[in-house]
């Protein structure tokens, strides 16, 4: 039994276990757990500095944490084949690759080591992205270069996509575009998808999951529609604030002496107790209001 | 019917595939959506609102459920609208739930009792 579990999940896209890293004695990662089925869709919420992209470098094998494993379809993501690293496209927040070449000549160029390469999907999305198709990398800017990365990672047609931040470079037009093709290969072709963002309301659309990475930790890891129905914010009146429940993903007092808690539901859908007072108000939460009580 | 005369709002508290259901029951017991008409495929609907498929599977998936739609074989999901006439009383007063929830909520934060409420919304009512 033990060894089929570890066999289903050492062949999982992605599988980190206890993985920890620190910078100059800071702990930015203190040891996260993680396991990518197939064909899901993670969205990582995290707030800048929290540790998103050493953590999505360190699963991919880009950076040797201090402690923990990574695996990536199975293989050690520090020593990973060229078969596997031809599954996977990563698009970091700035790209530097390449830069003496045009777009168009890295696409080309990198094209050819990719087995399932989409030439016409590169051609048609350099131009509906507006990027100048024989400029130098190194002359365009920090936003077209993340474009012209997206497309690559695209044309790929991977079977593991990684994006950081993908949406900082995008317009609102190709964002929806990006997240539209995002949502489609992860429905259709079973792509799996991670991406980091800070534009939550991009996550709540494709994601099937969420995480919020937090003072080195994963917290609340479950799907989107789970979050919203299962946390909601209980504000109390300071007079009523000493029946506050305990337990609480976050607690907050303001300064009039009321209090606001994250409260969860139990397991007959209940709200806590002190819910169901008189004066006291629960509040349901979109994703990012969740995300800012707890981060706060 | 079209993928785009569902309203999307990803940060809405209420979750994308409940938004569907409920404007698809809507949409039905409005008369806007007749009988054996086709919904449009979760392909279509997942990329023209860029929202998860699985999202727009579930949400049909419940509709089926609930007998608002019927799977058709190599067409997709058909309308079932039933008169109104042959909705139970039970079935258009669930329609009601959600807003009839909130009222109960909104008057219980005004630490309203139940009398004065009940009086007011039977002269609304006109009965």
């Amino acid at each position: 039994m033990n060894a089929m579990l570890r066999e289903t999940e050492t062949a999982a896209p992605l599988a980190i276990h206890g993985l920890a890293h620190c910078y100059e004695g800071v702990n930015v990662l203190a040891g996260v757990d993680l396991v990518l089925e197939p064909g899901s869709v993670l969205g990582l919420i995290g707030r800048n500095g929290a540790g998103k992209s050493t953590l999505i470098r360190a699963m991919l094998g880009l950076l040797e944490p201090l402690a923990g494993s990574a695996f990536v379809f199975g293989e050690p993501a520090l020593a990973l084949s060229d078969a596997c690293k031809a599954r996977i496209a990563y698009v970091p927040q700035q790209p530097e690759a390449l830069a003496w070449l045009s777009a168009r000549q890295m696409l080309d160029f990198v094209g050819r080591f990719y087995p399932c390469w989409d030439k016409g999907f590169a051609e048609s999305t350099l131009e509906r992205w507006q990027i100048p198709p024989n400029k130098l990398l190194a002359k365009l800017s920090p936003g077209e270069r993340q474009r012209v990365d997206l497309i690559r990672a695209l044309a790929s047609q991977p079977e593991l996509l990684v994006l950081d931040e993908p949406a900082a470079a995008l317009d609102p037009v190709a964002r929806r575009e990006l997240l539209r093709e995002v949502a489609l290969r992860a429905g259709e072709s079973g792509t799996t998808v991670l991406f980091s963002t800070h534009i939550v309301s991009d996550l709540e659309r494709v994601a099937s999951e969420v995480a919020f990475l937090h003072q080195g930790k994963l917290l609340m890891r479950c799907s989107v529609d789970e979050t919203k129905e299962r946390y909601a914010r209980l504000w109390l009146p300071a007079r009523m604030s000493a029946a506050a429940p305990n337990a609480g993903l976050s607690r907050r007092r303001h300064d009039d002496g009321s209090l606001s808690l994250v409260v969860e539901r139990d397991a007959q859908g209940r709200w806590p107790e002190a819910a169901n007072l008189a004066g006291a108000r629960v509040d349901a939460l979109g994703l990012e209001d969740l995300f800012v009580e707890i981060a706060e | 019917m079209d993928a785009s005369l569902l309203n999307i709002q990803p940060t809405a508290s209420e979750p994308i595939y409940r938004q569907i259901v409920e404007q698809l029951r809507r949409l039905i017991a409005g008369g806007q959506l007749a009988h054996g008409e086709l919904l449009p495929s979760v392909r279509d609907v997942a990329g023209f609102h860029a929202i998860n498929p699985m999202t727009v599977s579930r949400a049909y998936g419940i509709a089926e459920s609930e007998g608002l739609v019927e799977r058709l074989r190599g067409k997709g999901m058909a309308v079932i609208a039933l008169r109104k006439a042959a909705q139970s009383e039970s079935q258009r007063l669930a329609l009601l739930e959600p807003q009839l929830e909130a009222l109960a909520r909104h008057a219980h934060e005004l630490e309203l009792p139940a009398a004065p409420v009940l009086r007011r919304l039977t002269r609304l009512l006109g009965d």
